[in-house]
């Protein structure tokens, strides 16, 4: 047992589980501490608009006696942790829990947000890597196009896609997850599937297109700056095949772009839950814009308290693939 | 220099065509909807916006927040990245903690939630900036640390405080006249990512009341008032798609800009 612990590979995925804990700590005090830095009481927000004076002066005390708000700010913050522990995160305006609520519409962020994240990996990386190879007119032409397409504006970016894709020519549907009048809960989940699909196309491609393009410049730069190193240049005197030198310098250019994939994450769910907005995919980001619409007040935390569990948690994964990946932490010695 | 000078085109856009375009609030009932014309070279929206005005004014506030906002962060990122690691030890540690744990933070979730308690879509431009400056400067912070971890183990610095000079002069003298054109690059592309921020935030209706304010994110404002929401399928291009290209084009000259500076500072890289 002793010897497990102090394996480098476990010291190094407890270091890591501790340092997202503290993170998840201090967001999680953070959404404890908005409304109440908050500008203004969030319980006037609450008060429907027309009611009257007296109406507004009961309805406020009864809400603070409500939310426990009366009370000292360390039971408050206590008590947020209990019902934070027990999944609570309050109602929602609809009168149901707001966790059931954001979960039933995660999977449907998820779904967007796990394939992208890989494929665009995948897809990004072998282009950057045949592009640092590659050179003249091609090899520009691809940079050009992986710089503009990984620098400009995606929510822009998916609103020319909709306009040239499903208003223009009318490939895909202009939004939503399915079609109008269709109700998933009735039918069998191959329809579901096939019924969402072209609905998928669009964001799916939006946030492809724009993540392709960061890996891909980010990997071609790396893999010309290896391909400009010493081992490279003696195995090409030596006379190695041109597939091997590839070889050689993207596996040593990958590794940084593995530590990437944390920043990238953390901007693909920002970007994923706009994206949802302009194409009313029916996830996490729509949800929390029909919450601020509405003024939906624990709505509107809980979606973010989600996310920001949902990054963490991707996070610490990532992190944990890298050492694996990395065979200096995963053995323990310095290279 | 192409970066730079695509960078200085646009800010001059930004400063001059205000000056000689139309009153961007203004609305012409005649003239709704209307396709480009000798008139309105950029048409009009469908309230009857003239679209080069809103285009030319937009560009101005647009980088006027990007300016606050990135200047904010610029400062931040100046204070936590730049005295930590000069004075190193367990304020270096802490700092650089802190920096990490905001890092792992979704900025743009946050900024939305934040948007939408404190501005609630009436926000002022100056509410705005200063809420996008306070979520987007770890990235600088980092940047801004790692330049000087290593200007502070450069002889000349090694040799000034060998030779007894106070740290606070080293700082002046020494380290920020060095750091400068960083700090600079630092904050153009602050400016830019606030650019970018400013307009998904008013594009989704949280950036700063668009019946007072004109930036290209209200131009593209999709869900809030929605104007673009109508011009997306009625074929309205001229509507939508300068202000986005004028976006995409400032980003991609600050990209450009940016690794060009890399090159300066980083020299390995010059040969690729």
């Amino acid at each position: 047992m002793k010897r497990l612990f102090t394996h480098p590979f476990v010291k190094f995925v407890l270091k890591k589980a501790v340092f997202y804990l503290i993170v998840a700590f201090i967001a999680l005090t953070f959404i404890f501490l908005i409304p109440r830095l908050m500008p203004g009481d969030p319980i006037d927000q609450m008060i429907p608009p027309g009611t009257t004076d007296e109406g507004r002066l009961r309805l406020k005390a009864e809400l603070k006696e409500y939310f426990g708000l009366n009370r000292s700010r360390l039971e408050q913050y206590i008590s947020f942790w209990a019902n934070l522990l027990q999944g609570n995160l309050g109602l929602s305006m609809d009168f149901r829990p707001v966790a059931t609520v954001v979960m039933e519409k995660l999977p449907y962020t998820l779904v967007l947000v796990i394939p992208v994240l890989f494929v665009g990996f995948f897809i990004g990386n072998w282009i950057g890597a045949r592009a640092a190879y590659i050179k003249g007119k091609q090899s520009e032409a691809i940079y050009f196009t992986s710089i503009l397409t990984s620098q400009m504006p995606f929510y822009w970016f998916a609103m020319v896609l909709l306009f040239l894709l499903a208003v223009r020519w009318p490939i895909f549907p202009t939004g939503g997850t399915f079609s109008p009048r269709f109700i998933p809960t009735l039918h069998p989940p191959i329809d579901v599937f096939l019924d969402m699909l072209p609905h998928y196309g669009l964001p799916f491609l939006t946030l492809l297109i724009i993540t392709t393009g960061g890996w891909a410049s980010g990997m071609r730069s790396m893999t010309l700056y290896e391909l400009d190193s010493g081992y490279i240049l003696y195995a090409r005197q030596l006379g190695f095949r041109k597939k091997k030198l590839i070889s050689y310098a993207s596996r040593n250019a990958i590794l940084p772009q593995f530590t990437g994939l944390n920043v990238n994450l953390n901007n693909l769910i920002g970007m994923t839950m706009i994206i949802e907005m302009v194409f009313r995919w029916d996830g996490v980001g729509l949800l929390a814009l029909n919450a601020v619409r509405s003024r939906d007040y624990f709505l509107i935390l809980g979606t973010f308290l989600v996310t920001m569990v949902v990054v963490i948690l991707g996070n610490f994964l990532v992190d944990i693939a890298y050492g694996f990946l990395d065979p200096r932490i995963r053995t323990g010695r310095e290279g | 220099m192409i970066g730079i000078t695509i960078v200085l085109g646009i800010i001059l856009f930004g400063i001059i065509g205000p000056l000689f375009a139309r009153d961007p609030l203004q609305l012409n009932p005649y003239h709704v909807a209307e396709p480009p014309s000798s008139e309105f070279i950029l048409g009009t929206g469908d309230l009857g916006e003239d679209m080069f005005a809103q285009l030319c004014t937009g560009t101005r506030n647009s980088l006027m927040i990007g300016a606050i906002a990135g200047g904010f962060a610029t400062l931040i990122a100046v204070l936590i990245g730049g005295i930590g690691p000069y004075k190193g030890g367990l304020g270096d540690e802490t700092s650089n903690a802190f920096t990490n744990v905001v890092m792992v933070f979704p900025m743009l979730p946050l900024l939305i939630i934040l948007a939408a308690l404190f501005g609630g879509g009436n926000a002022s431009m100056f509410l705005v900036a200063t809420l996008i400056g306070l979520t987007s400067w770890p990235w600088a912070a980092r940047c801004i640390r790692s330049q000087v971890l290593t200007l502070k183990e450069r002889e000349f610095v090694n040799v000034a405080r060998m030779s007894g000079v106070k740290d606070r002069k080293i700082v002046i003298t020494e380290i920020l006249p060095n750091m400068l054109a960083y700090i600079i690059v630092v904050f153009v592309v602050s400016l830019s990512i606030a650019v970018l921020t400013e307009a998904g935030l008013s594009m989704i209706g949280l950036g700063p009341d668009p019946s007072s304010n004109v930036t290209l994110g209200t131009m593209l404002d999709f869900i809030g008032t929605g104007s673009t929401q109508i011009a997306l399928p009625w074929n309205y291009w001229w509507a939508f798609i300068p202000p986005g290209l004028v976006l995409t084009i400032f980003l991609v000259g600050v990209f450009v800009m940016q690794s060009g500076m890399d090159e300066v500072f980083n020299p390995r890289l010059r040969s690729v």
